[in-house]
C-alpha cells in the first residue's frame, strides 16, 4: 500500500513511538511514496487488487533495496572472520559473542533487524570450557540481543542434537523472560534426546519458546534450511526476496459460488500476485545492487542462488465459512467435514497455480515460489476478517485432539512455513513429557511446526512472534514501548483476540 | 454400604458403563494418556472426589428436576442425557441420592478401541480408572489386548481391593498399576469396605515389577498416617523406580456433607512434610507431596 506525505509528519510527531521506531517507519514511508506502476511496472489490475485488500504486500515498499528475509551462514564467520568488518575468526567465547553482535548490526531485512541470528547452540558449543562463567556470558549475550534488536521477528535456532550450549541457552531464556530472540528447536525424535526435548517443552511453557519445527519434514522439502522470523523455513545462506499474501476471506466475498471462486476469482488474483512477485524480484536482483554491494554476498555469508520467494495466504477460515454459507450449511471451519473439503479445494487450486508458475531467480527451490501460511498483521480493516494462515478463528476452536487433526491436514501445502499454537493450563508444567507426546503426535500426522505457552504467562506468542501482554497493554494506553512487535501484537489482538485462545486441559 | 452390585457388572460385561473419558490426561500415568473412568466402585471412601462413580443409576429421575439446561430428559421412564446441552454444572450429581450419575454411557470394547485409535499419535498409552476398574476385568483384558497392538502402554489405576487370583489375566496384560494404599488398618472406617488385601496385592505386584506409583491420601483421625506411610515406604524401599505420592485431603468441589467432615481433618503443612520426610527416611527414592 502506498504512503502519503502526511504519513511523514504524523510519524515524526507521534507520541507513541521511540526515536528508532520513527526512523525505521520514516524509511518505510519513503519506500512506499514511490509509485509501483512507474518504478516496478505494476499493472492497473494488480494495483486494483492491492487497493481492494485482496492482495497485501505487507508494506514492503516499492524502492526495494534488500531481500525481505536474509539467512546468513554464520559459520563463515567462525571459519574466516569478516574482512569488511575487520574481525578475525573467534578464538574464544568472548570473541565469538562479540563478533556475532557486531554482525547482527549489519544483517538487513524488511524490519531492518536480523530475522535470523544463527544456530546458536552449534555456534557456541565448541567454545564452552567453563560452564559457570560461560553461562553468565551466554545469558548476557541473549539479553543484549533483546535490548538492541528491538523486534521479536529476530529468530535463533537450536537442535536437533542436545548440546551443553543448547541446555545453557534454554536455562538462560527461562531466567530472562525476554521476547527476543524468537527461538525454535529443530526437533527430530530420532536425534533429539528426550531430556533435551523436555527441557525445551518446559521453557516453551514458561516463556513461550522455543517452538518445535519438524526437522525431518523441512529437510525433505527445503534441504539445508533455517527457521527464521515467525516460523519461516528458508534456505541457509539465502533467504526470501519477498512475501506477499492473499486475503482469501476478502477475495471470497467477490464470488457468488465456490465454483466461481475456485475457477475465476482465485486464479485471477493469484496470477496477479505472482506477477507482482516477479516484478519485485526482478528489481531486487537486477536493479537494487544489493547482490553487488553487500559484503554478506562477497564474503560468502549469503549466495544469490540460495534465495527464494514466499507466496502467502491468510483467511482460509473466512473463505471456507463464506462458501459454507453460500451452500446453506450451518457449519464453521474447524468443525465441518465439508469445510475441510472446501479448504483442500482452495489450497489445491492455489498450490497448482503457484507450482505452475516459473519463478524468477529461484533455482534453489526448483524455479518455484513457496507457499506460506502467513500469520497475519494489522494493516487494513480487512485483517479483521482474515484469520492468520489456515488457522481456526479464536472462539471456534474445537477440543485439542480434534483441533490438532484438523490443522495438521493443511500443513502439507506450506513448504516455507506454517504452524499452530496452543495455550495449556498450569498442570502441564508438572508433565512436560505429556506435551512432548502431543508434539510428537502432531509431527507424526504432518505438522511442520507447533508451539505452546501457559495460559497465564505475560510472555505469549501472538501469531508467530512473542510479546509481553503487559507491553501490549501499554501500547493500548498510548505509551511508548521498546519493541515495534508489541505495537503489532496489540493491533493483532484487537483483530483476532489472540489473548483469549482456548486453554487446553484434559484434551479439551 | 450402598455397594457395588455384582449382577450388574456381569450383565454389562460386553458393554461397560463408563462415567467419563479424557482423551488427553496428564495426571493418569506417564506422558499424555487416554483415560477411561469406569462406573462402579467396591469402596466408598470418606474423601471420595468422584462419588458419582460409585453406584449405578437407579433411574429415580430426581436429577432431571434440577437440570436447568435441558440436558436430561425422560423417555420410557429412563433418563436420556444429551451432552451437547450440558453445561457441566454438576447439579444432577449433587442431587443424586445414590452416588451415581445420569451421564454415564454404555460402550463396547470396539467403540472404545476406535476412539483410542483416533487419538493414538498423541498418546503414549491408556489408563483405566474409575470407580474401580478391576470390577470390569474381563472387559479391560479384552480392551488391553487390542490396544497393545497399537503399541500403547496399558495402565490400571486401582484402589487395591481385589482378589488377585481372579485378576491373573488382567495383571498379565497390564503394563503397570497405580495403586492406592489408603490406610493399613481401620479400612472399614475410611473406605467403607471390609477387604484388607491391598497390601498383599501391592507386595505381589511389586515383585512382578508391575507398579508405577503408590498413593496415599493423608487425612487426620480417619487413618494412622504415620503407620501407613511407614509401612508402604518400607515396602517400596527395594523398588527405587516406584514413585510414592502423598496427597493432602482437600474438600474442593465436594458435597457439603463431605466438606463438613474434611474441613476439620485436613493435615497441616508440617504434618505433610513429616510424612514426606518419613517416606524418604524409610528409603523411598521418589516421594511427591501434593498439597
Amino acid at each position: 500500500m502506498r504512503s502519503t506525505v502526511n504519513d511523514i509528519m504524523s510519524t515524526a510527531v507521534s507520541r507513541g513511538l521511540t526515536y528508532q521506531q520513527k526512523l525505521f517507519n520514516l524509511a518505510n514511508i519513503a519506500e512506499r511514496l514511490i509509485d509501483p506502476q512507474e518504478n516496478l511496472d505494476y499493472s492497473d489490475k494488480e494495483i486494483e487488487y492491492i487497493q481492494k485488500d485482496m492482495i497485501c504486500d505487507l508494506n514492503e515498499g516499492y524502492a526495494i533495496y534488500r531481500p525481505r528475509y536474509i539467512v546468513p551462514d554464520y559459520f563463515i564467520y567462525l571459519k574466516y572472520g569478516c574482512a569488511f568488518l575487520d574481525i578475525k575468526p573467534p578464538e574464544d567465547l568472548n570473541e565469538l559473542l562479540d563478533g556475532l553482535l557486531i554482525l547482527y548490526h549489519h544483517v538487513p531485512s524488511i524490519t531492518s533487524f536480523p530475522v535470523f541470528i544463527g544456530r546458536l547452540d552449534l555456534l557456541i558449543d565448541p567454545f564452552i570450557n567453563d560452564e559457570k562463567n560461560d553461562y553468565i556470558k551466554i545469558k548476557r549475550f541473549l539479553n543484549h540481543i533483546d535490548k538492541t534488536i528491538t523486534d521479536s521477528f529476530c529468530h535463533a535456532d537450536i537442535g536437533p542434537k542436545a548440546t551443553k550450549a543448547g541446555e545453557m541457552i534454554l536455562k538462560a531464556i527461562i531466567e530472562l523472560e525476554n521476547p527476543t530472540p524468537n527461538m525454535t528447536l529443530r526437533y527430530d525424535p530420532d536425534i533429539t534426546g528426550e531430556d533435551f526435548a523436555e527441557m525445551a517443552v518446559e521453557a516453551c511453557l514458561k516463556v513461550s519458546k522455543p517452538s518445535f519445527s519438524n526437522e525431518k519434514l523441512y529437510r525433505q522439502d527445503i534441504g539445508e534450511h533455517e527457521i527464521v522470523s515467525c516460523y519461516n523455513a528458508l534456505p541457509l545462506a539465502g533467504g526470501a526476496y519477498t512475501l506477499l499474501r492473499l486475503r482469501l476471506g476478502t477475495i471470497a466475498r467477490s464470488a457468488d459460488s465456490l465454483e466461481k471462486y475456485l475457477n475465476v476469482v482465485l486464479p485471477q488474483v493469484s496470477e496477479a500476485m505472482l506477477s507482482i512477485m516477479d516484478k519485485r524480484i526482478k528489481f531486487i536482483v537486477e536493479e537494487s545492487n544489493f547482490f553487488e554491494s553487500s559484503f554478506l554476498i562477497t564474503e560468502g555469508f549469503l549466495k544469490k542462488e540460495n534465495f527464494t520467494a514466499m507466496f502467502g495466504i491468510i483467511g482460509l477460515a473466512e473463505a471456507v465459512n463464506y462458501m459454507l454459507e453460500l451452500e446453506n450449511l450451518n457449519e464453521k471451519f474447524g468443525a465441518s467435514v465439508r469445510g475441510d473439503e472446501i479448504g483442500h479445494q482452495i489450497m489445491e487450486k492455489i498450490q497448482a497455480i503457484v507450482n505452475n508458475h516459473k519463478g524468477l531467480y529461484v533455482e534453489r527451490t526448483q524455479g518455484k515460489y513457496l507457499l506460506h501460511a502467513q500469520v497475519g498483521a494489522n494493516l487494513s480493516k480487512e485483517d479483521q476478517f482474515n484469520t492468520p494462515a489456515h488457522r481456526i478463528p479464536v472462539g471456534d476452536e474445537p477440543a485439542l485432539p480434534l483441533h490438532l487433526k484438523q490443522a495438521g491436514q493443511f500443513h502439507k501445502y506450506f513448504p516455507s512455513g506454517t504452524g499452530d499454537l496452543f495455550a495449556f493450563d498450569q498442570t502441564y508444567l508438572n508433565k512436560p513429557e505429556a506435551v512432548l507426546d502431543i508434539i510428537k503426535g502432531a509431527m507424526e500426522i504432518g505438522y511442520r511446526y507447533i508451539t505452546t505457552y501457559l495460559e497465564n504467562t505475560d510472555l505469549i506468542r501472538v501469531t508467530g512472534y512473542l510479546i509481553k501482554k503487559s507491553e501490549a497493554k501499554k501500547v493500548s494506553n498510548g505509551e511508548v514501548v521498546l519493541r515495534d512487535t508489541a505495537i503489532m501484537g496489540e493491533g493483532t489482538n484487537e483483530n483476532a483476540r489472540v489473548f483469549q485462545r482456548k486453554v487446553r486441559n484434559n484434551g479439551q | 454400604m450402598q455397594g457395588y452390585s455384582k449382577e450388574k457388572s456381569e450383565i454389562m460385561d460386553s458393554k461397560a458403563i463408563i462415567n467419563n473419558i479424557l482423551p488427553f490426561s496428564n495426571v493418569d500415568g506417564p506422558g499424555n494418556r487416554f483415560a477411561i473412568f469406569f462406573q462402579g466402585c467396591n469402596a466408598n471412601c470418606i474423601y471420595c472426589h468422584n462419588p458419582e462413580t460409585i453406584n449405578y443409576c437407579k433411574n429415580c429421575l430426581k436429577c432431571t428436576e434440577v437440570c436447568s439446561h435441558g440436558a436430561l430428559s425422560v423417555t420410557n421412564n429412563k433418563i436420556v442425557y444429551n451432552d451437547s446441552l450440558c453445561i457441566f454444572c454438576d447439579a444432577c450429581l449433587h442431587k443424586c441420592p445414590y452416588q451415581s450419575s445420569p451421564k454415564t454411557k454404555k460402550i463396547t470394547v470396539d467403540q472404545l478401541y476406535e476412539q483410542i485409535k483416533f487419538y493414538k499419535p498423541f498418546i503414549r498409552g491408556i489408563t483405566v480408572s474409575g470407580g474401580e476398574p478391576t470390577l470390569h476385568k474381563d472387559f479391560i483384558v479384552e480392551l488391553f489386548r487390542k490396544v497393545k497392538k497399537l503399541g500403547l502402554t496399558c495402565f490400571v489405576d486401582t484402589n487395591g481391593f481385589f482378589h488377585k487370583k481372579e485378576m491373573d489375566t488382567l495383571i498379565e496384560v497390564t503394563d503397570k498399576f497405580m495403586i492406592d494404599i489408603k490406610t493399613i488398618d481401620e479400612v472399614q472406617m475410611l473406605c467403607g469396605i471390609e477387604e484388607h488385601n491391598h497390601l498383599e496385592n501391592l507386595n505381589y505386584l511389586l515383585k512382578m515389577d508391575k507398579i508405577y506409583e503408590v498413593r496415599t491420601v493423608i487425612i487426620n483421625d480417619f487413618m494412622d498416617a504415620h503407620k501407613t506411610v511407614a509401612k508402604v515406604s518400607s515396602m517400596l524401599k527395594a523398588y527405587p523406580h516406584v514413585k510414592y505420592k502423598l496427597i493432602r485431603v482437600h474438600a474442593h468441589g465436594l458435597k457439603e456433607s463431605q466438606k463438613e467432615i474434611l474441613s476439620i481433618k485436613t493435615p497441616s503443612d508440617e504434618k505433610m512434610q513429616q510424612m514426606k520426610d518419613l517416606a524418604k527416611k524409610k528409603g523411598v527414592h521418589t516421594v511427591e507431596c501434593i498439597l
